[in-house]
């Protein structure tokens, strides 16, 4: 590495580098069952993911929707596909 | 950013965001026990003295895959993010998924389905946040941030999650594809193509692990009815048989290659149905065989089967044992994130 920030530990090895590549946790946000909801105040960074878990399930319990969605500015838009058969489920933003 | 740590690599990607909580190495997790989903069976007369025999079990029946259970000892609200380092890598690798996540007390439970027996067992590499991370350390090496409230967002001294390759994969549509079968032989096997999405070419395969929680599910069935009646030796005779045979998918994952991750099904549960009745005093219509899905029933079906190791009606209504029928759920991009196992080993 000609520049840049290394993080070693007290053994010498690395821990982190800016060669490195992340995704921060900008926010968890939960959708309920059966429930559209638009969620505010996600924090903007030039790359974003969602990852959607749904939680709770055995799976089967019913039949398992999990919710849409779109990011767009600081809005995540989650739909429920089903007013019945929608799972409660968690959305993580991550950004980079 | 008024105040605080930012810090970016050359591809002006946010690394380290004072303002932010970054997910740290939380351990290694071995699977509690394994379990695979009891066959759902039910039927009437096991032979019949009249009309087909045949295939009254699962002959022919594709196999299923297995689900390991594990306890992620993380309390907090905010769910794990579980890596799967898979029993094997490349193209004849099972697929492999998160299916269950479930706040039990302060532990989280996470069920992984594999799409086929192994020897082996996939490994859990488990991050959080560290206002969940109880581990101390006594290093006095390292950076650390802090929010504006005080809470620290980074510590270099607990493995911060490192990433090298992610994207977007959408599973298969349903995971059988063309005929389900012919008369009392099914045919569900998962046949769909692996879908296949690249990511940064890595050397070693073997290394990597994957956030990838399953979404899709695909549920398929092949129905046969038969019936027959009239006069023999003087006397008069009527039967009728009418059978389903299902399987019930769940999407899984695995890591094809340096650069290639993949998707497709694995058999998370399957089952066969069928009443075959024998009268000699009324003239069959068919049997109906319209009440045998439903959804609502099959959690019934699932749960009871789970705790009774064996699959029993008593609490499963009019027959309901499918979720629905010939179709498939969730099937829009999942976003998947790879990292290395060294990192943390």
């Amino acid at each position: 590495m000609s520049y840049g920030m290394e993080i070693f530990d007290s053994a010498g090895n690395e821990t982190f580098s800016t060669t490195d590549s992340t995704w921060t946790l900008l926010g968890v946000y939960t959708s309920n069952a059966d429930t559209s909801t638009n969620h505010t105040g996600v924090p903007v960074m030039t790359t974003r993911i969602v990852t959607r878990t749904m939680v709770d399930q055995i799976s089967g319990d019913d039949e398992s929707y999990v919710h849409t969605f779109s990011l767009s500015g600081s809005t995540l838009t989650t739909t429920a596909p089903s007013a019945s058969e929608t799972v409660k489920t968690i959305f993580m933003v991550f950004g980079k | 950013m008024a105040h605080g740590l930012l810090v970016k690599n050359d591809d002006d990607e946010v690394l380290i965001d004072s303002d932010f909580k970054h997910y740290h190495f939380l351990g290694k997790f071995n699977h509690t026990s394994v379990t695979q989903i009891p066959d759902i069976m039910e039927g009437g007369i096991a032979n019949a003295a009249q009309g087909s025999n045949s295939n009254k079990g699962m002959q022919n029946m594709p196999s299923k895959g297995e689900i390991y259970k594990y306890t992620v000892s993380v309390n907090g609200t905010t769910p794990p993010m579980c890596f799967v380092k898979p029993t094997s890598t490349g193209s004849s690798a099972p697929f492999t998924g998160i299916v269950l996540t479930k706040q039990v007390s302060t532990n989280w439970e996470i069920w992984v389905f594999q799409s086929t027996v192994t020897s082996a067992s996939p490994v859990l590499y488990c991050f959080s946040p560290l206002s969940q991370i109880s581990n101390s350390t006594s290093t006095t090496h390292g950076l650390k941030t802090f929010d504006s409230s005080g809470g620290v967002t980074f510590d270099s001294r607990f493995k911060p999650l490192r990433v090298v390759g992610g994207g977007n994969i959408t599973s298969p549509t349903l995971a059988h594809t063309g005929s389900t079968g012919s008369g009392y032989t099914a045919s569900l096997n998962v046949n769909a193509s692996n879908v296949s999405t690249s990511f940064t070419s890595q050397s070693s395969a073997s290394d990597l692990i994957y956030y990838c929680p399953s979404i899709a599910s695909a549920c398929q069935e092949h129905t046969f009815s038969e019936s027959d009646s009239g006069f023999h030796s003087w006397t008069y005779y009527a039967w009728a048989r009418g059978d389903v045979w299902w399987c019930f998918y769940r999407s899984g994952f695995r890591i094809a290659s340096t650069s290639s991750f993949e998707v497709n099904y694995g058999v998370y549960a399957r089952g066969h149905v069928y009443e075959h009745v024998v009268d000699s005093t009324n003239v069959f219509a068919g049997l109906v065989l319209g009440a045998i899905t439903g959804g609502a029933y099959f959690a019934a079906a699932i749960a009871a089967a789970i705790a009774a190791g064996a699959f029993t009606s008593a609490n499963v209504d009019g027959g309901n044992y499918l979720p629905y029928e010939n179709s498939y759920r969730n099937n829009s991009a999942n976003a998947f994130i790879i990292s290395k196992a060294s990192y943390y080993d």
